[in-house]
């Protein structure tokens, strides 16, 4: 199992050089998130996995491996599909009644759809981030330690020192360090967001999921979240939808683009980007389209 | 095609918008005035009872009533009463003479009986002398005749015929044979009944046997019972009037005759009231009223009474004194159980109607069930808390199946339950869903989610359903009639030992007295002052929880 926080040193930091062609967007946009050889198993392998809600498709016959240590960023119109796999992963679609599943979804080898699957678990495996910051109305103490604290770590230093660690990695720390008993709703959006972040990181997940993290925040906020993407990267397997393809982008290793609930694409974000194999990923990425 | 018509109308512009400023004024001017009316409406009928209420416990208090403190609480300075007392007696004790000294005119029975017992006494004296058989003999006879007149005299209505039969007496008081004897007796009641003979019509001797009655009564309840009197058993005959308002009923009592009189035949009678110093000029009681009318206030010494005490004390011959202490805490009790037993039932309730029921045929039953209780009347709830709690449930659980603060405080909680579950499902279903998302998401567990995340977010929700039950359950009487309620129960301390006894609360012992008997007129400052009481409680309770609730949402809200 890895850890958050080991070193990351066994990670092949060496990239290829990115593949620029005429149609290139920037040649800034990649430098963040230059392809890389992914190694070791995939932590997340969908087959042919399909999401209803009663007879309505919600995403149909994905096929797709989602590496660890990577960020994946999936992409696509309204409507097309993104969050219900998204949400499918940690099993939060079950909040929808007659919602069924077919297929297999896997994170770390276990078939998630299982009826023997243990539901908390799971979430505090694969754990979540939200499209509008969605703090608890409790201290930003009480916020981060509220997983931590149900996991049976009721030991003040312990519960303490995950505190810090969860916000030290959210960089966070430096702002909110001296008020930690301050309401979690008197921050500003973005420090919520980075907040919701660190809460999410003190389960110790080794997936997060981030549904338009930076959807409801100003660009400047947007900017430090994406820092923090680029740096968690490093330790989680970050799966992440977005509208905006330039943040895409500029995060991920990997794009899957989704349209009407099937999975059009899935390659290296500068394939996707650069020399998308299908003409209806081109469509999209350029403009023309959704 | 056609054009557009104008945005604004330059032909008359302003008198639109002065239509449209009206009407929005005309609007808030009503709005407000009606929320102005209703507060109005509510004052003019809260202030009289607050006020009454609150002469309950800013009163004048008469010297009776810091006897009766003392007394009765032990409270106040021994020597201080006594010495106050000492001199009130001191000022009261022309009124008891001058009654004495009237009374003996007119309740001649007691003459009578007197003139008898000289008699008697005589001839007894005589034997003891040894005096000469024949002297005793007309001695003796002297005496019955003395007797027989003076016996005439009592009995006579007409005064010429009474004095008269007085002359014949007092013409023997100079023989030597009766100087330094008991039948000198004789003489002084002769002397003293000649007086009362001349200044008062003997014909109308039943009417004032009458009004004298009443002067004694008025005179006793302003006073209590007179020095050297037997202790009358009820403790509200034991004083005077204790509150200088009381006082002055009675004092009015005294000095007017209240009569009803046909002014015209076949009209019904008119109440007229006349000075009753008028009934009784001339004679020796005339001096009686203006002295009361001058010198009442020093015969009762009225002083401004904070009697703070009065929502701790308990009562005393069915509140005719004291205060309502025991009714407060038996209030409080039921309560408390009330609200312990329908809090934690009405949010899980809550919990399953929002967090768990679907949206079937048995859901909606459960929905319609629950609005329907609140709307079945309390006397309904009373009886059935009867029925099921008190005879049986509560000998099903070995307690004794009496009325209890228990039986009270669970029929209370059903009682109030429909509005407890109501405002929790509104509040539980107003939390926001990325809440429960949020930690639905970091893998709390359903029940965990509701209990760390949901739950606080809703209560301030639940809260105000609790401040509505409160009042709701504070104020209600007609359950407490069957399955709590007693006229007169020891006080619910301590709480564990009351849940089985019965208990008086505010609203039962306000009815009780309402109902009960002539007390509610004799001292209707205890009646308002419990009613004020109870008012006073449900605000106090209600702004705690206002508070509370306020405290909540405040830091829910991150301040």
């Amino acid at each position: 199992m890895v850890e958050p926080g080991d070193s990351p040193a066994e990670m092949p930091q060496t990239a290829e050089a990115p593949d620029k062609t005429v149609r290139t967007p920037a040649p800034t946009l990649f430098a963040a998130a230059s392809p890389r050889p992914l190694g070791g198993e995939p932590l997340i392998r969908s087959r042919d996995f399909s999401l209803f809600y009663g007879q309505k498709v919600g995403v149909r016959e994905i096929t797709m491996d989602i590496h660890p240590r990577s960020v994946t960023a999936i992409i696509g119109p309204s409507g097309c599909g993104k969050s219900t796999f998204l949400r499918s992963i940690n099993r939060m679609n079950d909040l929808i009644p007659h919602v069924r599943a077919e297929g297999r979804l896997e994170v770390a080898g276990v078939d998630v759809y299982d009826r023997r699957v243990n539901l908390p678990n799971l979430r505090q495996q694969v754990g979540m981030v939200f499209q509008k910051p969605n703090p608890f109305p409790k201290s930003i103490y009480d916020n981060v330690a509220y997983g931590r604290r149900f996991q049976g770590f009721r030991h003040r230093g312990e519960l303490d020192e995950a505190v810090e660690r969860c916000l030290r990695a959210a960089v966070l720390w430096d702002e909110v360090k001296d008020n930690l008993r301050k309401s979690a709703l008197a921050l500003s959006g973005g420090q919520q967001q980075r907040l919701c972040i660190a809460r999410a990181l003190a389960t110790q997940p080794k997936v997060l999921l981030m549904d338009e993290p930076c959807s409801a925040l100003d660009p400047i906020a947007t900017g430090r979240i994406e820092e923090l993407i680029a740096d968690l990267k490093s330790a989680y397997t970050i799966v992440i939808v977005t509208h905006n393809m330039q943040q895409a982008a500029r995060v991920s290793d990997r794009t899957a683009f989704f349209c009407l609930g099937e999975l059009i694409e899935y390659d290296w974000t500068s394939v996707i980007f650069t020399k998308p194999a299908r003409k209806q990923t081109e469509d999209y990425v350029t403009g023309r389209f959704g | 095609m056609t054009s557009q018509p104008p945005i604004s109308d330059p032909e008359r512009p302003s008198r639109r918008l002065w239509v449209r400023g009206l009407c929005d004024r005309l609007f808030t001017g009503l709005a407000s005035g009606s929320v102005l009316l209703i507060a109005l409406a509510l004052v003019v009928v809260l202030a009289p009872m607050l006020w009454r209420g609150a002469t309950a416990v800013v009163f004048k208090g008469t010297v009776e009533f810091r006897r009766m403190q003392l007394e009765q609480f032990k409270r106040g300075d021994p020597a201080a009463v006594e010495a106050e007392m000492a001199e009130v007696s001191r000022a009261r004790q022309p009124v008891y003479d001058l009654l004495d000294r009237f009374s003996r005119g007119i309740a001649t029975e007691d003459l009578v009986e007197e003139s008898r017992r000289i008699n008697r006494e005589f001839g007894k004296q005589l034997e003891a002398r040894d005096t000469p058989a024949q002297d005793r003999v007309e001695l003796r006879s002297l005496a019955k005749r003395l007797r027989d007149d003076l016996m005439e005299a009592l009995e006579a209505t007409d005064k010429t015929a009474a004095l008269a039969a007085l002359g014949r007496v007092l013409r023997c008081a100079d023989d030597p044979c009766l100087k330094g004897t008991v039948a000198d007796g004789f003489f002084t009641l002769a002397k003293d009944y000649r007086h009362v003979v001349e200044t008062v019509d003997l014909s109308r001797r039943a009417e004032y046997a009458k009004t004298l009655g009443e002067v004694r009564d008025a005179i006793k309840a302003l006073f209590g019972p007179r020095p050297g009197e037997p202790v009358p058993s009820l403790d509200m005959d034991r004083y005077g009037a204790t509150r200088w308002d009381m006082a002055e009923k009675q004092l009015a009592r005294l000095l007017t005759v209240e009569k009803w009189v046909e002014v015209q035949p076949g009209r019904p009678l008119q109440r007229v009231e006349a000075p009753r110093e008028r009934e009784f000029a001339g004679t020796d009681l005339a001096p009686l009223f203006p002295l009361m009318r001058e010198h009442a206030a020093d015969m009762l010494r009225p002083e401004r009474t904070f009697y703070w005490q009065y929502f701790l004390d308990g009562s005393l011959s069915s509140h005719y004194f004291g205060g309502v202490g025991p009714e407060i805490l038996g209030t409080l009790l039921i309560t408390l159980v009330a609200i312990a037993f329908s809090m934690p039932l009405g949010v899980i309730s809550a919990a399953y109607l929002v967090e768990c029921a679907g949206d079937g045929r048995t859901v909606h039953l459960i929905r319609t069930s629950i609005n329907t209780l609140a709307g079945v009347p309390s006397i309904v709830f009373g009886l059935f808390g009867l029925a099921f709690f008190v005879i049986f449930l509560l000998p099903k659980l070995g307690l004794p199946g009496n009325s209890c603060v228990l039986a009270g405080g669970l029929t209370l909680g059903v009682l109030v339950l429909p509005i407890i579950i109501r405002a929790s499902e509104e509040a539980v279903r107003s939390v926001p869903p990325t809440y429960k998302e949020a930690a639905l998401a970091l893998g709390a567990s359903r029940l965990r989610c509701f209990v760390t995340v949901t739950l606080p977010a809703a209560l301030p929700g639940i809260l105000t359903g609790v401040i509505l039950s409160v009042s709701r359950a504070a104020g209600e009487t007609a359950p407490i009639l069957f399955v709590a309620g007693a006229a007169v129960a020891a006080p619910a301390w301590p709480p564990w030992e009351a849940m089985t006894r019965e208990t008086v609360t505010l609203t039962y012992s306000s009815y009780n007295m309402a109902v009960g008997d002539r007390l509610a007129a004799l001292v209707p400052h205890n009646q308002y002052g419990m009613v004020t009481t109870l008012i006073l409680l449900v605000l106090i309770l209600n702004i705690t929880a206002i508070l509370v609730r306020s405290r909540v949402a405040k830091r829910l809200r991150g301040q």
